[in-house]
């Protein structure tokens, strides 16, 4: 299980004077195992590569090759790509519409054309995957917290058995409690489940404490793709194009200001602590 | 003085089956009683469910209390004669400025409050320009909002309600559909306008960071109000705040964990200028 992006493009408008390449030229490998974090401010072609790698648009020029098939060839059967690469989207509870929790899940396996006992025993594994409490499992979706009804929409994928994952911010709104929930449940598919994850996100923190690679677009063109540590080392030219490191990679800066030898490339919290703890013994 | 009190605020979600027959009774806020000063900054941090939003929709008559009742500059907001004074006096900005923004272009946009409340061409004009200026706006008015990113969005919503001449604005978590950048507009735009306009601001957001320059937060759990203070005392009880599904900027984190492996850091630091500071210290009692 491979993706790989060749030289894909995709130009809104093209040949129009409001022309504008969404996406242009990016290369990228996709391997089997990644936690991804993709990042780029609003505008930077992020869901345009999201929705290319699912197929949902057509590049201008370029492709992508799924397991060593073309998916943009004429006779490429999609639903090899659909049902192995599953796509949370932003504010995925307000795709939520069935009568209650279990037959929402239900609804992708049984698309897939699946008995009825497979797709029962994959919406029951789904919905514990993501912790969903029994007692909820036949409530309504509509009446239900934020951070359930997010699960939920998680669930309804995770039915489907991808093995690529991609979400597109899937904490935005929750609290911090249930943003972590939600971290959690990815880092423990990508672990245990071996489900390469493809994360996007806006915070830069989340994506330090969870993904093992960033990959960075900005104006359509991709411009890092490295370990956080390595991407987070250019914060100043991160800051150029509306991102930023890690909060404390910032104070780790300041304290190498004022003279107390911590590293350079420090991202998480727990590392700053250690840093400046033997800094000062 | 005060520019929104509740007393004893309730209200309540009543849940029918097809039938109208009622399911459930959900008490979103329960028995809430604050009063917010003209010129305050107050943040209302609170997990999902807690009752934030609700609260907020109470604040400028877009619910009406079952319980109790919200005054707005003194007026009770069930007086139905003083629903549009309300409204001017409390201005509202939500999550999607997609939602938010119905002009074709941006100076038009700002332009609709004001428009909608009589007020004569030319003044609205003035208002218009006067509102881009202070949200650092006023290049791209003649812009489609559509070419602007979030954080301009954002921010021309908040222009369109300071058009109104609003003596306080409530922002239901305003960044959360922003990148850095635009968080960081946004937050520095609504800052300014407390400081330097003097509005009464009302922030609720999920992103701690941004509560750190809030004269007053209010905790809310459950419907209630279950912790208010300035950052420093509400921030300090971190327990707490993980009980309630809350966390702490990652400044206070961080001087936590120092502090919990024995270096004398005090409670509650919220600033890297703070905690630098103490560290500084640290190091020349070496």
């Amino acid at each position: 299980m491979q993706l790989i992006v060749d030289h894909l493009s995709l130009q809104y408008n093209k040949g129009l004077s409001t022309e504008v390449k969404a996406l242009d030229d990016v290369n990228l490998v996709i391997n089997e195992g990644d936690f991804i974090g993709l990042l780029g401010h609003t505008g930077s072609g992020k869901s345009t590569l999201v929705q290319l790698l699912t197929a949902l648009l057509e590049p201008t020029s370029g492709t992508i090759y799924f397991e060593g098939e073309d998916i943009f060839d004429k006779s490429y059967d999609r639903r090899k790509l659909r049902s192995k690469v599953g796509l949370v989207f932003q504010y995925p509870e307000h795709q939520l519409f069935e009568e209650n929790v279990f037959e929402d899940v239900c609804f992708g396996p049984r698309n897939l054309g699946l008995d009825r006992k497979s797709v029962e025993l994959r919406a029951y594994e789904a919905l514990k995957k993501v912790g969903m409490p029994d007692e909820l499992f036949y409530q309504s979706p509509f009446d239900m917290s934020g951070g359930q009804k997010r699960k939920a929409a998680i669930a309804g994928v995770l039915a489907m058995k991808p093995e690529i994952l991609i979400l597109d911010e899937p904490t935005a709104g929750l609290d911090p409690q249930g943003r972590d929930e939600i971290l959690g449940l990815l880092r423990k598919m990508h672990d245990e489940d071996g489900i390469t994850i493809i994360l996007v996100s806006h915070s830069m923190e989340d994506v330090a404490n969870y993904v093992n690679r960033i990959v960075v677009l900005d104006s359509g063109k991709l411009l890092y793709d490295d370990k956080p540590r390595a991407v987070f080392a250019n914060y100043k030219k991160l800051e150029e194009i509306g991102l930023s490191a890690p909060k404390v990679t910032y104070v780790m800066d300041a304290l190498r200001a004022s003279g107390i030898e911590v590293p350079e490339d420090i991202i998480t919290i727990d590392e700053a602590a250690q840093a400046i703890i033997k800094a000062l013994s | 003085m005060s520019i929104v009190e509740t007393k004893k605020l309730a209200y309540e979600y009543i849940r029918r089956d097809a039938e109208g027959n009622v399911e459930g009774i959900t008490r979103a806020v329960d028995d809430v009683t604050m009063n917010i000063h003209q010129g305050e900054f107050v943040a209302i941090l609170g997990a999902n469910g807690s009752g934030k939003s609700t609260l907020a929709k109470h604040l400028n008559a877009i619910f009406y209390p079952t319980e109790g009742s919200v005054f707005v500059d003194g007026k009770d907001t069930k007086d139905e004669s003083k629903l549009w004074d309300i409204r001017r006096t409390a201005g509202m900005v939500f999550q999607n400025p997609d939602n938010q923004i119905i002009g074709q272009v941006v100076e038009e946009d700002v332009g609709f409050g004001p428009e909608n409340m009589g007020v004569p061409t030319k003044e609205i004009w003035e208002r218009v320009e006067e509102s881009l200026r202070i949200i650092d706006m006023l290049p791209f008015r003649k812009m489609s909002p559509m070419k602007l990113s979030g954080g301009q969005k954002q921010r021309v919503s908040i222009a369109g309600v300071l058009a109104m001449h609003p003596k306080c604005i409530i922002l239901d978590e305003p960044t959360a559909m922003l990148d850095p950048l635009g968080r960081k507009e946004v937050i520095r735009a609504v800052t300014a306008l407390n400081q330097v306009e003097k509005i009464t601001i009302i922030l609720i957001t999920h992103y701690m960071e941004e509560v750190i320059g809030a004269d007053r937060v209010i905790v809310m759990d459950k419907g209630q109000i279950v912790m208010s203070g300035t950052p420093k005392e509400v921030f300090s009880q971190i327990e707490l705040l993980k009980e309630l599904r809350l966390d702490v900027p990652d400044v206070t984190m961080l001087a936590y964990k120092l502090r919990q492996s024995g270096l004398p850091i005090p409670r509650g630091i919220l600033t890297q200028e703070e905690l630098i500071s103490e560290i500084e210290k640290l190091k020349v009692a070496k």
